[in-house]
Formats: structure tokens, C-alpha cells, sequence
């Protein structure tokens, strides 16, 4: 009897030990995944500072194009208001999230293809310069988003195994979403005259 | 005759066009770093579309920018990259070589595509304030893709790495080299001559258990009860000395030579101080030479910088 007492004993002390080191590491690879998401939205709220900027250079030139200035600027005001707390990413909220970006990098797409009818706005160094500045947030967008995909894969991997998945489950660990490629983002915006 | 000559003359003609058809494409792994074998070389120009002035002109004006801000310049021009994306090649190049520092991540790549024809700068995360998208692309369009579009290829890459040092002059302290070298110097002394002197001390140390062996009983217990002086000149001091074992009586008899302690002399001193010396040099010498080789510091890329086609 006192052995089997001692046994037990054993195995739950063990049990504890494994527990202790997996939920470590599970907290560090979450604590990963969460800075790798605020990377992700800093450089999405570095584009929308550009877009103001943007907006009124083109606006001095492109008198006319009112309705793609406006749709820029709706669009932006739409990805401003939806914020998302990375403790609680759930897929829906961030599919939401990227859906919404997504709508300004169209947006910013239709823009951008009407300015190649204004030379004069195509040769002002300031526009030439928020370009490259565009560009430059929009590669860094996709690193960003790049790292967060490997970040949560590494996590999603780690909580999922055996025997950890127990303990995962047990702690309220859960499963990352990924950005998914937008679909048609390979298709630049047609401008249609 | 005649027909041997003409299949020659065909065969060269064919080796021609195989030469001149084949246009390297290099990927990440074979691009070569030249950094590793050479600390103060920046260029990395396999396709030899540089000239060797140029390359020249340029390694030396970014390590004058290292020495003084630390920041590690990376350029590489290339005949050519296949199919892949310009932007994507030069961002895994970066982290694959990591340029500049690490924690600090001052680095800055700059390829040059000679089929794509394009231009493309990438700069680390902390270069990012100093030389920022927009400048990149001012430096791009007004200094060098003028050259490049009648393809002086050295004249732009001149002057825009001309650019480049003059924007990035004094944005940053070089804190590396002093840190580094110094402290290693002093630390390798340090321990070059705390060595030698536990060394000596214990060479000795061992010697003197080693004497206090008894002959007779075979047991350390050998003590100096007598001593005798036989001789005294020129500084050096003959004894004859008796030692009694403590154990068993037995006793030892040793001449000893020593040098006399009032007599100025130069000999023994001398020997001691030059093996110090020694050692010291030694130290001192590891640490001055840095003109070999060695990788990038490790620094890390977030995608910035820009890229213009010409």
C-alpha cells in the first residue's frame, strides 16, 4: 500500500515538472505571436498616416477624381475603427482585420492608377517621395506579416502536441491564426475609362 | 586539310556563342561575401561590371563610415538574379548575411540587378530614422540613376555611395571598436600575466616539497638544521647546508648556491623581467592586427529602403 502511495506520488510530481517547463515555453512563444502582431499593426497604422498626406498632395493635382479620393479616405476611416486586442485573436477577428486593410490597399490601388494621368503630379518630387514611402510600408507590411505567420506557426506546432495539448488546454492556450494571401491580390486594379 | 580546318574554326566559333549565351544567375549562396575574407572590403562584384577603381574608391570611403558610426555597408552588383522578385532577393540576402550590428542592426544593402535594371537599397531596423524610404529614393533618382540609365555603372554607384556617407556622417557614434579592442587588450594582459605568475609560483612551490624529501625513510620531513658558508664571491654565495629528517634522523648534506642579497647584480633580475616582457608582447600583439576577415555583425532588416528601376 505504501508504496503504490509513493508510486503515485511519483508520477504526479512528474506530471507537475513536465507541466511547469511546458507552460513556460508556451507563454514565451505566446508572448512571440503577440509582439510579432503589434510589428504587424504598426506598420498598417504607418500606412494610414501616409494616406493623408497622400490624399492632399493628389487632391491639388486631381481636381476632379473626387469619388476615388473619397473612397481612399472612407476606407481608411473603416480599417481605423476596427482594433484588435491580440490576446483575444480569434480567426474571425482577424479575417475582419485583414479584410479591412485589405479594402484601403485597393482603395489606394485605384488611386495610384489614376495619378499615372497627371504627368505634372507624376513629376512633383513630394508625390514621387510618399510614393516610395508607400511602397516601402507596404514591404514592410508583408515582412511583418511574414514573421507573425512563422511566430504563430511555431506556437500553433508547440501547443498542439502530445503530450503538451493536454496542458495547453487545461491553461486556456490557444490556437493562432495565420494572414491568409488576400484573394484577387494578385490582380492590380483595372482602371476602367 | 582544308576540312580540318574549317571544323576547328567551327568548333571555336560554337564555344563563342556558348560563352557569351550564358549569363550567370546567382542566387543567395552563390553570391559571394567578400567580407569573410577581407574586413575591408565592401564591394561584392563577381561579374566584374565595377572596375576595380571604382570598387576601390568605394571600399574606402565605407570603412572611414564604419570606423567613425559603426554602420556596415554591404553592396552587390550582379549581372544577373533570374526570375526572382528584386525586393524579396535583397531583403533575404540581408538576413542571410546579417549587415550590420547586432542589437543595434545598422546595416545597409545596396544590389544592383544588371538585367533587371534596377536599383534597390535595404537598411536595418535602426537605419531606419537616419536614412529613411524617401531619402533612399532622392539618393536613387538624382544621384545615381542618371548614370546608370546610359549604364556608367561606376560613376553612379560612386556617387551615390558619395551620397550616402555624407548623409550618414555623425548619425551615430562608433562605441564598437574602442569597447572591444580595449577591454580585450587589458583583459588579455591581465590574465597573460596572472598566469605566469601563478605558474612561476608553482613551478616553485613544487621544487621546494620536492627537496624535503628524505632519502632514508622516503618521507617529505627533510628540515635545514645547520648551515655553513664556504665561499663568497662576485655575489654568489656557497653554503653547505644539513638537513635532518624529522622522522627517522637521518641526515643530508647540500652545497647551495645563492645570490648574495646585498650584491647589486644584474643577472638573475634581468631573466625574470624579460620573461614579463614577454608575455606582455605577446598580449598587446594578439589584439592590433585587424586587417583578416570576418561575417557582418548580425544585424536584421525589416524590409525598409526602395528601389527605382532606370
Amino acid at each position: 500500500m505504501k508504496k503504490s502511495l509513493i508510486i503515485t506520488l511519483a508520477v504526479i510530481v512528474l506530471l507537475i515538472l513536465l507541466g511547469a517547463g511546458s507552460y513556460n515555453s508556451m507563454v514565451d512563444k505566446q508572448e512571440g505571436v503577440t509582439k510579432a502582431w503589434s510589428n504587424v499593426e504598426n506598420q498598417y497604422q504607418r500606412r494610414t498616416n501616409l494616406i493623408q498626406n497622400l490624399v492632399n498632395t493628389v487632391k491639388g493635382y486631381a481636381t476632379h477624381e473626387k469619388s476615388t479620393l473619397e473612397g481612399v479616405v472612407a476606407a481608411r476611416s473603416k480599417a481605423t475603427q476596427i482594433t484588435i486586442d491580440p490576446d483575444k485573436l480569434t480567426p474571425e477577428k482577424l479575417q475582419a482585420y485583414q479584410k479591412a486593410q485589405g479594402d484601403v490597399t485597393t482603395a489606394l490601388g485605384k488611386l495610384l492608377a489614376i495619378t499615372e494621368n497627371y504627368p505634372a503630379l507624376k513629376a512633383n518630387e513630394n508625390f514621387l517621395e510618399l510614393q516610395s514611402q508607400l511602397e516601402g510600408t507596404e514591404n514592410r507590411i508583408a515582412v511583418e506579416r511574414g514573421r507573425f505567420n512563422e511566430l504563430a506557426k511555431e506556437y500553433n506546432a508547440y501547443i498542439r502536441k502530445f503530450p503538451r495539448n493536454m496542458f495547453a488546454g487545461m491553461f486556456g492556450f490557444e490556437k493562432k491564426p495565420y494572414f491568409e494571401a488576400e484573394a484577387g491580390a494578385e490582380k492590380a486594379p483595372k482602371v476602367e475609362f | 586539310m582544308k576540312l580540318l580546318k574549317s571544323t576547328i574554326l567551327l568548333l571555336l566559333l560554337s564555344l563563342c556563342f556558348q560563352v557569351k549565351a550564358q549569363v550567370k544567375e546567382y542566387t543567395l549562396e552563390n553570391v559571394p561575401n567578400v567580407r569573410l575574407q577581407n574586413k575591408m572590403r565592401y564591394v561584392s562584384n563577381p561579374g566584374g561590371i565595377l572596375s576595380q577603381e571604382a570598387c576601390d574608391s568605394i571600399d574606402s570611403m565605407l570603412w572611414k563610415l564604419e570606423q567613425k558610426t559603426s554602420i556596415e555597408v554591404a553592396v552587390v552588383v550582379l549581372p544577373s538574379i533570374g526570375n526572382n522578385d528584386c525586393f524579396q532577393f535583397t531583403h533575404d540576402l540581408f538576413n542571410k548575411w546579417g549587415v550590420g550590428k547586432k542589437g543595434k542592426d545598422n546595416g545597409l544593402l545596396i544590389l544592383l540587378v544588371e538585367d533587371q535594371r534596377k536599383i534597390r537599397f535595404e537598411t536595418g531596423y535602426g537605419l531606419e530614422g537616419d536614412l529613411p524610404d524617401a531619402i533612399c529614393k532622392r539618393i536613387q533618382t538624382r544621384k545615381m540613376n542618371p548614370f546608370f540609365r546610359n549604364d556608367n555603372w561606376d560613376g553612379g554607384m560612386v556617387s551615390g555611395i558619395q551620397s550616402i556617407c555624407a548623409r550618414l556622417d555623425g548619425s551615430m557614434t562608433n562605441d564598437e571598436a574602442n569597447k572591444d579592442e580595449e577591454g580585450g587588450n587589458i583583459m588579455l594582459l591581465f590574465f597573460a600575466a596572472a598566469g605566469f605568475v601563478m605558474l612561476v609560483g608553482f613551478i616553485g612551490g613544487i621544487a621546494s616539497w620536492r627537496a624535503t624529501r628524505c632519502p632514508n625513510c622516503k618521507k617529505h620531513m627533510l628540515q635545514r638544521t645547520d648551515s655553513r658558508l664556504l665561499s663568497l664571491r662576485h655575489g654568489v654565495k656557497r653554503e653547505e647546508v644539513v638537513y635532518t629528517c624529522r622522522n627517522c634522523g637521518h641526515k643530508v648534506v647540500r652545497e647551495t648556491e645563492s645570490s648574495d642579497d646585498n650584491y647589486r647584480g644584474g643577472g638573475r633580475g634581468g631573466l625574470g623581467g624579460g620573461i614579463f616582457m614577454g608575455g606582455l608582447g605577446g598580449g598587446l600583439g594578439s589584439g592590433g592586427g585587424g586587417f583578416s576577415g570576418g561575417s557582418f555583425g548580425g544585424g536584421m532588416s525589416g524590409g525598409g529602403g526602395a528601389g527605382s528601376d532606370f
